[in-house]
C-alpha cells in the first residue's frame, strides 16, 4: 500500500521550519565570531564581511587553547578508558553472581544514580583537598570517572542478563579461565551497550564544567576548555570578540562527535534517560 | 577424630575453589567500588556528618550542634525557603511546557523521513553543547544581539532588560531549559511513538475515529510508559536546577532566580557554612531522592514488561 499520508502534514511543516529557528542562537554565535565588535553591533543579523580567522588564532594563542583543548581531550579519553575498564568487569560479574555481598556491592555502586550531585559535592572537595589532589589532572581524572561509573554499570548490567549464558560456559568447558572468558568471549558481545556507555561519557566529560571547576577551581594548569572560558568570559563585560570564537572552537568536537554518531547518542540518551 | 581423608581433600579443593572465587570477584569488582566510593559514596556520608556541626569548611573549630543547622533551616532560613518557591515554580512551568512541547514535535516529526530526521537532529544539538558555551551564547544574545536589535528595530521587547527584572529574568530560565533540553524529551516520545502499531491507527480511521480521538484513545495509552519517563525526568532536572543558574543568571536579579541547589552551592562556597549547606543538601536529597526512586521503580516495571 502506497498511500501518501498528507495528514498532520501542516503540523509537520511548521515544525520543521521552527528547527530551523530552534538553531537561530548558534547561528548567530557563527556569523558573529567572525565581525569585529563594532559590525557585530552594527550589523548583528548580517554575514561578516569577510570569513577571517584572525580571532580564531589569536584566541586560540592568547588563551591557550593547545593547553586547554589538550586537557580536555585527556580527561575525556581518560575517563572513557577507565570507565570501560572497571565498569563492565564489575557489571558483567555482579549481574552473573547471586550472593549477598554481590547484591550489597551494586546496591553501593549504583547508589549515586539516586542522589543528586549536589547533595554530596561539597564533601567531595573536602575529600579530593585531604588526599591532595585539588587542582590536579589526576584529582579530576579519578573524579570524573567515578562520576561516570554508577551509570554505565547499572546499564551494562542490565544488558548482560540478556546475553546467554551458554557461551561462558562453553569457553570454561574449553578450559579458559576466568578473566579469559572475560576478555574474549565476554566483552565482544557486550559491544553494543559499550558504545553507548562511550557516547555518553564522552559526551558528559567534554562538556563538564561543574566538575572541574569544584576538582581544579582555578589552577591554570588542569582547566578544561569549559572551565576557562566560564572564568574568563562570564563577567560582566565580556571580551566577545575572543569569547565567540572561543566559544565556537569548544563546540566543535562535541558536534562533529553529535554528526559522527548521531544515532548512537540519540539510542544512547535514551537508554540513559533514568539517570537520576 | 580422622574423617574420611578423601571427604578432607574434596573438602580441600573446594575450600581452595571458593577462595579462588572470592578472590576473582574482588578483582573484578573492587576497582568500580573503589572509584564511586571516593567519588560518591564517602562524600555522601561525610555530608550526613558535617550536617551535625558548625563548620566553615577550612578551620579546625568544627562545634557539634546536634540537629541546630535543621531547626534553623526552618526557623531562621527566608531565603532557603524563597529558593524552595523559585524551584517549585519553575518546576511547575518547565515540566508542563516542556512535555507539551516536546511531544507535539515528536508527533510531527515521527516518520523516518529525511526531513523529519534533519528537524530532529536540529531541535536535539542544544541537548549536546557545554553549560558553558549555552550561558555564554545567551548572555551574548541578550545583552549585545538585544542592543543591536533594538538600535535597528525600535521593538521594545528588545529593549527590555530581560536580566534585570525577577520576572523577566524567570522567563529566560524557562525559554533557556527547554531550549537546551527539549530535544531529550523529544527523542523519548519519538522512540514512545514508534511502538504504536500502524495497523491500529488504520483500523481506527477507517472505523471513523478523527484525529483528537485516535491520539486520546490510541497513541496516548500505548506511549504511557515515554510518558511517564519524561515527566519524572522532568520533575527531577527541575527539582535540580543548578547548572544553568550558575554559568547564567547567578541568582539574580535580586536572588530572584536562586534555585534550592544553587542556595546550597552558595551556603558553602560563598558564604562558607559547611555545616549549614551539607544539612541542606540532605532536606534537598529527601526531596529529589523520593521522585527518583518512583523513576527507578517505574522504569524497572517497564523493563519486565518489555
Amino acid at each position: 500500500m502506497m498511500r501518501k499520508s498528507n495528514k498532520g502534514s501542516l503540523l509537520t511543516v511548521v515544525v520543521l521550519l521552527a528547527s530551523f529557528f530552534w538553531l537561530v542562537p548558534l547561528i548567530l554565535i557563527f556569523i558573529n565570531s567572525f565581525k569585529p565588535y563594532n559590525d557585530m553591533m552594527q550589523h548583528f543579523l548580517a554575514l561578516p564581511r569577510q570569513w577571517s580567522l584572525k580571532m580564531y588564532v589569536e584566541t586560540w594563542t592568547n588563551f591557550q587553547f593547545t593547553r586547554l583543548m589538550g586537557n580536555t581531550l585527556l580527561y575525556t579519553v581518560s575517563t572513557v578508558l577507565l570507565v570501560l575498564l572497571v565498569a563492565p568487569m564489575a557489571a558483567y560479574k555482579l549481574a552473573r553472581t547471586k550472593t549477598m555481598i554481590s547484591k550489597i556491592s551494586f546496591v553501593v555502586i549504583i547508589m549515586p544514580m539516586m542522589v543528586p550531585f549536589q547533595s554530596y559535592m561539597i564533601s567531595l572537595t573536602r575529600l579530593v583537598a585531604s588526599v591532595n589532589l585539588t587542582g590536579t589532572r589526576i584529582g579530576y581524572i579519578l573524579v570524573s570517572t567515578g562520576l561516570c561509573v554508577p551509570l554505565a554499570v547499572f546499564m551494562i548490567h542490565g544488558f548482560v542478563k540478556t546475553v546467554p549464558l551458554e557461551l561462558e560456559e562453553s569457553a570454561w568447558i574449553d578450559g579458559a579461565g576466568k578473566f579469559r572468558t572475560y576478555f574474549q568471549i565476554v566483552v565482544p558481545l557486550l559491544q553494543p551497550i559499550l558504545v553507548t556507555v562511550v557516547v555518553l561519557d564522552a559526551l558528559a566529560t567534554w562538556n563538564d564544567i561543574i566538575t572541574n571547576q569544584l576538582i581544579v577551581g582555578g589552577k591554570e594548569i588542569a582547566m578544561n576548555i569549559q572551565n576557562s572560558l566560564y572564568m574568563r568570559f562570564s563577567a560582566q563585560t565580556a571580551d566577545w570578540e575572543h569569547a565567540l570564537p572561543g566559544i565556537v572552537m569548544s563546540m566543535v568536537p562535541s558536534l562533529l562527535f553529535f554528526v559522527l554518531m548521531q544515532r548512537k547518542i540519540i539510542s544512547g540518551v535514551t537508554a540513559g534517560s533514568i539517570k537520576g | 577424630m580422622n574423617g574420611e581423608p578423601a571427604l578432607g581433600i574434596i573438602e580441600g579443593i573446594m575450600k581452595q575453589k571458593e577462595i579462588i572465587d572470592h578472590f576473582v570477584f574482588g578483582v573484578f569488582i573492587l576497582p568500580a567500588l573503589a572509584f564511586v566510593l571516593f567519588s560518591t559514596d564517602i562524600p555522601f556520608i561525610m555530608n550526613l556528618y558535617y550536617s551535625f556541626f558548625d563548620w566553615n569548611g577550612i578551620g579546625k573549630s568544627m562545634s557539634f550542634v546536634g540537629f541546630g543547622n535543621f531547626i534553623n533551616i526552618f526557623t531562621n532560613d527566608a531565603l532557603f525557603w524563597k529558593s524552595a518557591q523559585f524551584t517549585l515554580k519553575f518546576a511547575l512551568f518547565y515540566v508542563v511546557i516542556v512535555n507539551i512541547a516536546s511531544l507535539s514535535i515528536a508527533i510531527a516529526l515521527q516518520h523516518n523521513k529525511t526531513s523529519s530526521n534533519i528537524g530532529r537532529a536540529f531541535y536535539y544539538i542544544p541537548y549536546i553543547i557545554s553549560l558553558t558555551a549555552i550561558g555564554l551564547i545567551w548572555k551574548f544574545i541578550l545583552g549585545p544581539g538585544f542592543d543591536a536589535l533594538y538600535t535597528m528595530t525600535g521593538n521594545e521587547i528588545f529593549g527590555l532588560s530581560w536580566l534585570g527584572v525577577p520576572d523577566y529574568a524567570f522567563i529566560i530560565v524557562i525559554v533557556m531549559s527547554i531550549w537546551q533540553t527539549m530535544g531529550f524529551y523529544m527523542v523519548n516520545y519519538i522512540a514512545g511513538l514508534m511502538t504504536v502499531p500502524k495497523e491500529l491507527i488504520e483500523a481506527a480511521t477507517i472505523d471513523g475515529a478523527n484525529a483528537p480521538k485516535r491520539f486520546l484513545h490510541i497513541t496516548m495509552p500505548m506511549i504511557m510508559p515515554s510518558v511517564t519517563i519524561c515527566l519524572l525526568t522532568s520533575i527531577t532536572f527541575a527539582f535540580k536546577l543548578f547548572d544553568i543558574i550558575l554559568v547564567f543568571t547567578k541568582g539574580g536579579p535580586a536572588n530572584s532566580t536562586v534555585s534550592v541547589a544553587y542556595n546550597i552551592y552558595k551556603e558553602a562556597f560563598t558564604k562558607s557554612n559547611y555545616g549549614m549547606a551539607t544539612a541542606k543538601s540532605l532536606i534537598f536529597v529527601i526531596f529529589v531522592l523520593a521522585v527518583t526512586l518512583i523513576q527507578i521503580r517505574v522504569t524497572k516495571k517497564q523493563e519486565i514488561e518489555a
